[in-house]
């Protein structure tokens, strides 16, 4: 697995609840918020496609953990785009950036 | 359909009745336990590991979903005890109270919640104490690791019940297992007297609470202790 292939999982996951949960959406790509004003989910919503993409990934039989204490304790939150929640998940996997 | 049902501390007492029973029934049992398990069925499927162990916990959850590809049921079944005063409870056996009982229950909930989340159904059980209602002295961290967990079955049914998951808990009398095997029979009786049914719990009872609150028609019933024997 590349990191374009996690950025997919993790953009289709997002894509996949935006329609689901009818939240408009023009466009996703590697910049958009998942956190703070600019986001296009809610704090519910940010819970909702931590699940999805954890389990998008166990489908794929990639275990990645998005609830560990790296995740919620690094300064800068993985959560902050769909970058760098990718990079995140890259860099839990040893998979280069 | 066959319910999926994870119950912890299936080694012995309560876990390994629900165990079995359930698997009489016709479910899928996954159970765990520290120790090693001597049940043996075709739909059960066993791990040693402690609960309180995060890592243990996310893969041990994460292999039934890909097993069975849902969750339907998870009873917090495994728990410690510890009675004695205050000033005889050493600090690494309130840890070790606490990192079962609560912890415990918090991790199987979180990682068990995520699937049930996905899936938009799922029911958790928890277990209380009367402990907790009556205040006893001489159960000050075991009631409080109970009173946490009622906390938390609270506070979890309103994050995760717009998912169709219910989180409810059931609160026993001192049933005869090991958990009570080192409490004095006059605390004991004591402690029956205080129960508008006076007699120590069964198997059966504990089984009957969480069967209602497996019942389909349970669907509204969320956040709740039940606690046997008429205590309040």
């Amino acid at each position: 697995m590349d990191i374009n292939q996690i950025k997919e999982i993790v953009t289709n996951a997002i894509r996949e609840y935006c329609q689901l949960n009818e939240i408009e959406i023009t466009e996703l790509n590697e910049y958009t918020p998942l956190i703070g004003s600019e986001s296009i989910l809610d704090s519910i919503g940010l819970v909702n496609v931590i699940v999805d993409v954890e389990t998008a990934f166990l489908d794929e039989d990639v275990e990645v953990s998005l609830t560990s204490d790296a995740a919620m304790s690094t300064r800068i939150s993985p959560f902050r785009t769909i970058g760098a929640l990718s990079n995140f998940i890259a860099r839990q996997l040893g998979v280069e950036e | 359909m066959n319910r999926v049902i994870i119950i912890t501390g299936t080694r012995k007492g309560i876990g390994r009745y629900l165990a079995e029973q359930y698997l009489a029934g016709g479910d899928i049992v996954y159970g765990c336990s520290r120790r090693n398990c001597d049940l043996v069925h075709e739909n059960y499927n066993h791990e040693n590991l402690d609960v309180a162990d995060e890592e243990k916990v996310v893969a041990y959850v994460r292999n039934v979903y890909k097993e069975q590809h849902r969750i339907d049921v998870l009873i917090n079944n495994a728990g410690m005890a510890s009675m004695n005063h205050v000033l005889l409870t050493p600090k690494m056996t309130a840890e070790r109270v606490m990192n079962t009982n609560f912890m415990g229950t918090f991790l199987f909930s979180r990682e068990c919640a995520k699937y049930m989340m996905k899936q938009r159904n799922g029911r958790i059980i928890n277990y209380s104490t009367v402990a907790v209602a009556l205040n006893l002295n001489g159960e000050l961290v075991y009631s409080s690791s109970k009173a946490a967990v009622e906390q938390l079955t609270r506070v979890l049914a309103g994050e995760i019940g717009e998912y169709g998951i219910t989180v409810n808990a059931v609160g026993p009398t001192p049933i005869d297992t090991d958990l009570i095997k080192n409490v004095p029979e006059n605390k004991i009786n004591e402690l029956k007297q205080r129960q508008c049914i006076k007699r120590l719990g069964t198997f059966e009872d504990v089984k009957n609470v969480i069967d209602f609150y497996l019942r389909p028609e349970s669907n509204f019933i969320t956040g709740q202790t039940i606690y046997l024997g008429g205590v309040f």
